[in-house]
C-alpha cells in the first residue's frame, strides 16, 4: 500500500477569468491531516484556488487531486468536501438545527442518525440549546460556528474555509482562532483556509501557502518563511518590514550588488541608550531618535541613522528614551534582495565578537 | 462551472411556456386591435378616427391626464420632500393615505366622489349654491382620474429621496440655500429620471382609466364622453371597427409609453450607479 | 400629525407639508369622510339585506373566485416569467421584460374590447376554442378568467424578479457541495427566498383583480347570478341612483380588500421577523 503522503494536490493548475489570469501555474501538496493558510493580499486568487479544489470552478489545465485520484470531472458534492463560505451562506430560511442537517437529509441518513449527529455536532461547536432559532438570531461567531458544523455534518474528508474570521468583530476573532485550530486539530481533518492576514495565518496554520498575482510565492511553516523567505515577496510580506535603499552604508555589511537594496524587520535592530550596558555596542551605529511609540507590550523606537529611518523594538522595563536623544543602534542582520533572489546577511562583528568571547 | 446553468431542454420549456403565455395574453390582443381596426380599409379607419365626436373624446382625455400629470407632479414632489426629508409624527398614515386609493376599486373610486358631491353629499348645498357642476361633468373625471393615479408620482421619488438621504441638503441650507434654490441644484438632479418614470407612469393610468370615470361621467355623448368611455359607446353600440381604431390610437401611446418607461428606467439606474 | 420631533435646518417643511395635505385632503381625506359619514347614515338591516341578497351574494362569489383563479394561474406564470429573466439569457429578452407591463400602461376597457372580441364564438381565438372543444370563452366565468389573467401578470412577475435577482449564488454552491440537486436546490433553497415575494405579487394580483371593472364588464357579458361581477352590481345601484346599496356593496368590497392586503402584511412582517432576527 502506497502511503498518500499528499491527500490533497494541485498539479500546475491555470485558470483565467475572461483577459484575468487568476492562477499561474499552481503547485500544491497538502499531507493528510495538515492546517494550511493559503496566505495573500486581496485579488492574489485564493478564493479561487479554494473554489476549484470544491469544484465550483474549473481550472483551465492542470490536475486536481485527492486521495490520489484526479477529480477534475468529479463534482464538487462527491469530492468529500466541506466548505465555509466567506459570509457563511446559512440559508436564512431554516433553523439552525436544519441547517446543520441539510446535507444529511440529502444522503437519506435516517431520522436517528441525523438527530445524533447534529446534537454531537452543536454539543462541538457549543451552541447546544440554539437549534430552534434561526440564522439572523445568531451572533457573528455563532453563525461561524454554524456554518462550520454544516459544513463537517456529512463527515468530509476535505475542510474548506474562505477567510472564515473575516466578518466577525477583532475581539471574537482571537477566540474563534484558538477554537478553529483546536477544533480542527482535533478531528484530524485536512483544512485549507484563506486569510490575507498574517497574523492569522502564523497563529492558526500547520503550513502557510503565500500567493501573490496568482502565483504560489513559497509554502513552508510560518517559521520557515519567517527565517527563511524565499521570494522578495515573502520576505517583504511576511512580518512587519521597512526598506532601506542605501545599506551597504551601514557598518559590517557589504554591498552584494549595485542593483540591491535591503528589508529589515524590527526584531533584527536593538537600540540601547548612551551608555547603557549592552552586548556589541563597540559595532553599534549612531543615531537620533524621531520617535517613540508605545505598542501595549512593547515600545517601538525609531531612530535615523544614515539619513535613513529604522525601526527597533524595546521593552517597557528598559531605561526610558526621549525623542531627540542620540543613542546606540544595532542591527543584527538584513534581507538582501537581489532582483529574485534573497540573501540573509548577519552583522560581520557577530562573527568577530564571538570569537573574542 | 456554472451551476445556475440549467439542463438546455429546461431552460428553453420555460422560455417557449412563458414566451406563448405572453404572446397569447398581450401581443395577440394587440395584433387584434390594429387588424380589426383596419377592417374595413384604410379610408374608414381615418374617418373613425377623425369623427368629431373621437375627437372632443381624445380632448378631454388629454385635459384630464395633463390635469393628472400636473396635480400629481406637485403632490408628488411636495409629499415625498416632506416624508424624506424631516421627521414628524404619523408619517406611517400619511403613507398610507397617499397609497389608499389604488388598492380601491375603481368603481368605489367613482362611487365615492358621487358620495361627496353628489346631491344626497352634506357639500351639495354649497356646490348647487355656488353652482358648480362637479359630478356627471368634466370636474368629476378630471378628480377621479386624479383619485386612480394618486400615489404614481410620489411613489417613485420616495425610494430615490430615502436612499439619497438629508447630508446634501443640510450642508445646502448650513451654507444659507433659501428652500427653492435647494431643491433645484441639490434634489432635483437627483430624483429627475424618477420623476419622469413617475409621469410617464401617471399618464398611462391617467389616458386609460375606465371604472371610475365611467361612474363620474353620466355618459353625456361628446360632452364628458373621454376616449375609453367613446370607445364603450362604440363596441355596445356594434361599431366594432370605430371602437377598435380609437383602440388603436391609444395602443399607440400604450406602446410609446412602454418604450419611454424602459428608456427611463435605464437612465435612473445609470444615475444611481454614478452616485453609489 | 403636524408636530415636528426636531427642527430640521433644511428648510420648506411648512410649504411641502401645507401643499401635500391640501390636495391629499381634496383627493383622499374628504371624499373619504363623505364615505364614512353616507355609510354611518346606512341602517343596519337595509345594509345587511342588501348584501346578502342572492344576487349579490353570487357577484363577491364570481368576483372571489375567478379572481382567485387567475391570481393563481398568474402566480405560477409569473414565477416562470421572473425566473427566465433573472436567469436566462435569451433572444428578445429586453423586449419581453418591457412587454410585462403592457397591462399597466393598456387600457383597461381597450383589453377588455379586444379580449371580448377575440373570444366569442366567431372571435379568432373563441371559434378554435368552441369548435374543437365545445369551450366557450366570452360571457362565462373563463372569460373573466381570461381577463384577470391580463390585468394580473406583471403584479407576480414585478415582486419576484428583484427578489430572485438579489439571490446570492453561494447558496445554491453551498447547498450543492452538501449534495443537493438543482431540483433540490430550487425548492429547499430558492424557493424559500422568493416565497414572500410570491405571495405578496399574489395578493397584489388578486386584489386588484376584484375589484376590477374595466377589462371585465365586456367578457362577463353580465348575466345575473353567473358572470356578474361585485364592481357591476355597484354600477347598476348607481345607474338607478341607489346610492344605499351601491355603498353598501362597496363597502363589502374594502373589507374584503382589507382582509387580503392584511393577511399579507402579517405574513410578510412574519416572514421578515425570522430572516432580520427581530423576533
Ligand atoms: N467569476 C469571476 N469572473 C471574473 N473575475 C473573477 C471571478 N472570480 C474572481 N475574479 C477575479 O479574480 C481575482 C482574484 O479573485 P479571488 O480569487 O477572489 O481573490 P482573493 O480571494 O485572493 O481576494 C479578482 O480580481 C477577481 O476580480
Ligand atoms: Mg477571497
Amino acid at each position: 500500500m502506497t502511503v498518500n503522503a499528499n491527500y490533497l494536490e494541485l498539479r500546475h493548475i491555470e485558470k483565467r477569468f475572461g483577459d484575468f489570469h487568476v492562477s499561474k501555474d499552481v503547485n500544491l501538496s497538502i499531507p493528510k491531516g495538515r492546517l494550511v493558510a493559503l496566505l495573500g493580499s486581496s485579488g492574489s486568487g485564493k478564493t479561487t484556488i479554494l473554489r476549484m479544489i470544491a469544484g465550483l470552478e474549473t481550472p483551465d489545465s492542470g490536475e486536481i487531486v485527492i486521495d490520489g485520484k484526479v477529480v477534475n470531472d468529479v463534482p464538487g458534492s462527491e469530492r468529500g468536501i466541506g466548505f465555509v463560505f466567506q459570509s457563511y451562506a446559512l440559508f436564512r430560511y431554516l433553523t439552525v438545527y436544519d441547517n446543520i442537517a441539510f446535507g444529511l437529509r440529502l444522503k437519506k441518513a435516517s431520522k436517528s442518525e441525523i438527530d445524533d449527529r447534529v446534537h454531537e455536532l452543536l454539543k462541538l461547536i457549543n451552541c447546544e440549546g440554539l437549534e430552534k432559532r434561526f440564522p439572523s438570531q445568531l451572533s457573528g461567531g455563532q453563525r461561524q460556528r454554524v456554518a462550520f458544523a454544516r459544513a463537517l455534518a456529512p463527515n468530509p474528508q476535505i475542510l474548506l474555509l474562505d477567510e472564515p474570521f473575516a466578518a466577525i468583530d477583532a475581539k471574537v476573532r482571537l477566540e474563534l482562532r484558538t477554537w478553529l485550530r483546536r477544533m480542527i486539530t482535533q478531528l484530524g481533518i485536512t483544512s485549507v483556509f484563506v486569510t490575507h492576514d498574517q497574523d492569522e495565518a502564523i497563529e492558526v496554520a500547520d503550513d502557510v501557502v503565500v500567493t501573490n498575482a496568482g502565483r504560489v510565492e513559497q509554502t513552508g511553516t510560518p517559521r520557515e518563511l519567517y527565517v527563511n523567505p524565499k521570494t522578495p515577496f515573502v520576505a517583504q510580506f511576511i512580518g512587519n518590514t521597512a526598506p532601506i535603499d542605501n545599506y551597504d552604508k551601514f557598518q559590517f555589511f557589504d554591498s552584494v550588488g549595485p542593483e540591491t537594496r535591503a528589508i529589515i524587520r524590527p526584531e533584527f535592530v536593538s537600540v540601547s541608550k548612551k551608555g547603557e550596558n549592552r552586548q556589541f555596542v563597540k559595532s553599534a551605529e549612531e543615531g537620533v531618535v524621531e520617535d517613540v511609540v508605545f505598542r501595549g507590550s512593547s515600545l517601538e523606537i525609531k531612530v535615523r541613522v544614515h539619513d535613513v529611518v529604522i525601526s527597533g523594538v524595546r521593552s517597557v522595563n528598559d531605561p526610558i528614551i526621549e525623542i531627540g536623544e542620540t543613542v546606540d543602534v544595532f542591527i543584527y542582520r538584513l534581507i538582501i534582495v537581489d532582483g529574485e533572489k534573497i540573501v540573509l546577511q548577519e552583522n560581520k562583528s557577530l562573527r568577530k565578537e564571538s570569537v573574542v568571547i | 462551472m456554472n451551476l445556475r446553468k440549467d439542463s438546455g431542454a429546461l431552460k428553453w420549456t420555460l422560455i417557449i411556456i412563458g414566451e406563448l403565455f405572453l404572446a397569447l395574453f398581450l401581443i395577440l390582443p394587440l395584433v387584434f386591435i390594429v387588424r380589426t381596426s383596419l377592417e374595413k380599409g384604410l379610408a374608414v379607419y381615418f374617418k373613425s378616427i377623425t369623427d368629431q365626436y373621437a375627437v372632443k373624446a381624445a380632448f378631454l382625455t388629454i385635459k384630464a391626464t395633463i390635469w393628472a400629470v400636473v396635480v400629481n407632479t406637485i403632490f408628488g414632489v411636495c409629499a415625498a420632500w416632506c416624508i424624506t426629508k424631516f421627521a414628524f409624527h404619523g408619517k406611517k398614515i400619511l403613507s398610507t393615505f397617499i397609497d389608499l386609493p389604488v388598492t380601491v376599486s375603481p368603481i368605489i373610486a367613482g362611487l365615492i366622489y358621487v358620495l361627496t358631491f353628489g346631491r344626497q353629499s352634506f357639500l351639495f348645498p354649497l356646490l348647487d349654491r355656488w353652482d358648480i357642476e362637479i359630478i356627471f361633468a368634466t370636474p368629476g373625471i378630471i378628480l377621479a382620474t386624479i383619485f386612480v393615479t394618486f400615489p404614481f408620482i410620489s411613489r417613485e421619488l420616495i425610494p430615490v429621496l430615502t436612499a439619497q438621504g438629508t447630508d446634501e441638503e443640510e450642508a445646502a441650507a448650513l451654507m444659507g440655500a433659501k428652500t427653492w434654490t435647494i431643491f433645484r441644484t441639490v434634489t432635483l438632479p437627483h430624483i429627475k429620471w424618477a420623476l419622469l418614470y413617475g409621469v410617464v407612469l401617471c399618464t398611462a393610468r391617467a389616458m386609460g382609466e375606465f371604472g371610475a370615470v365611467s361612474v363620474l361621467s353620466g355618459h353625456l355623448r361628446g360632452k364628458t364622453n373621454t376616449l375609453p368611455l367613446y370607445i364603450e359607446l362604440l363596441y355596445q353600440g356594434y361599431d366594432f371597427t370605430g371602437a377598435f381604431a380609437a383602440s388603436s390610437l391609444l395602443v399607440v401611446l400604450t406602446i410609446i409609453i412602454l418604450i419611454l418607461r424602459v428608456w427611463l428606467e435605464g437612465r435612473g439606474n445609470k444615475d444611481a450607479d454614478i452616485r453609489k | 400629525m403636524k408636530q415636528k420631533k426636531t427642527k430640521s435646518v433644511i428648510p420648506g417643511f411648512g410649504l411641502s407639508f401645507g401643499v401635500t395635505l391640501t390636495i391629499l385632503s381634496i383627493v383622499v381625506l374628504i371624499p373619504l369622510c363623505s364615505l364614512v359619514v353616507f355609510s354611518a347614515r346606512l341602517s343596519p338591516s337595509e345594509f345587511l339585506h342588501t348584501i346578502t341578497t342572492t344576487r349579490v351574494l353570487k357577484s363577491y362569489w364570481i368576483s372571489i373566485s375567478t379572481a382567485f383563479v387567475a391570481s393563481a394561474i398568474n402566480a405560477a406564470m409569473g414565477l416562470i416569467l421572473a425566473w427566465i429573466l433573472v436567469r436566462y439569457e435569451f433572444p428578445g429578452k429586453r423586449f419581453v421584460d418591457g412587454l410585462i407591463e403592457l397591462p399597466f400602461a393598456l387600457p383597461t376597457a381597450v383589453a377588455g374590447i379586444a379580449l371580448t372580441h377575440m373570444t366569442t364564438t366567431q372571435g379568432w381565438v373563441g371559434k378554435i376554442f368552441y369548435d374543437l372543444f365545445r369551450i366557450k370563452i366570452a360571457y362565462t366565468p373563463l372569460g373573466i378568467v381570461v381577463a384577470l389573467i391580463f390585468i394580473g401578470i406583471p403584479f407576480v412577475v414585478r415582486s419576484v424578479q428583484p427578489v430572485l435577482e438579489k439571490i446570492d449564488i453561494q447558496y445554491e454552491e453551498a447547498a450543492s457541495l452538501l449534495g443537493a440537486t438543482r431540483r433540490e436546490t430550487f425548492w429547499k433553497i430558492i424557493f424559500p427566498e422568493i416565497l414572500p415575494a410570491l405571495i405578496s405579487g399574489f395578493s397584489l394580483a388578486f386584489a386588484r383583480c376584484i375589484g376590477e371593472y374595466g377589462s371585465v364588464v365586456f367578457i362577463s357579458g353580465n348575466i345575473p347570478y353567473e358572470t356578474e361581477i361585485a364592481p357591476l352590481m355597484i354600477m347598476s345601484k348607481l345607474q338607478e341612483y341607489d346610492y344605499a346599496s351601491a355603498t353598501s356593496i362597496a363597502l363589502v368590497m374594502l373589507a374584503i380588500a382589507f382582509v387580503i392586503l392584511s393577511v399579507n402584511a402579517i405574513l410578510q412582517s412574519m416572514v421578515s421577523k425570522r430572516v432580520s432576527g427581530i423576533a
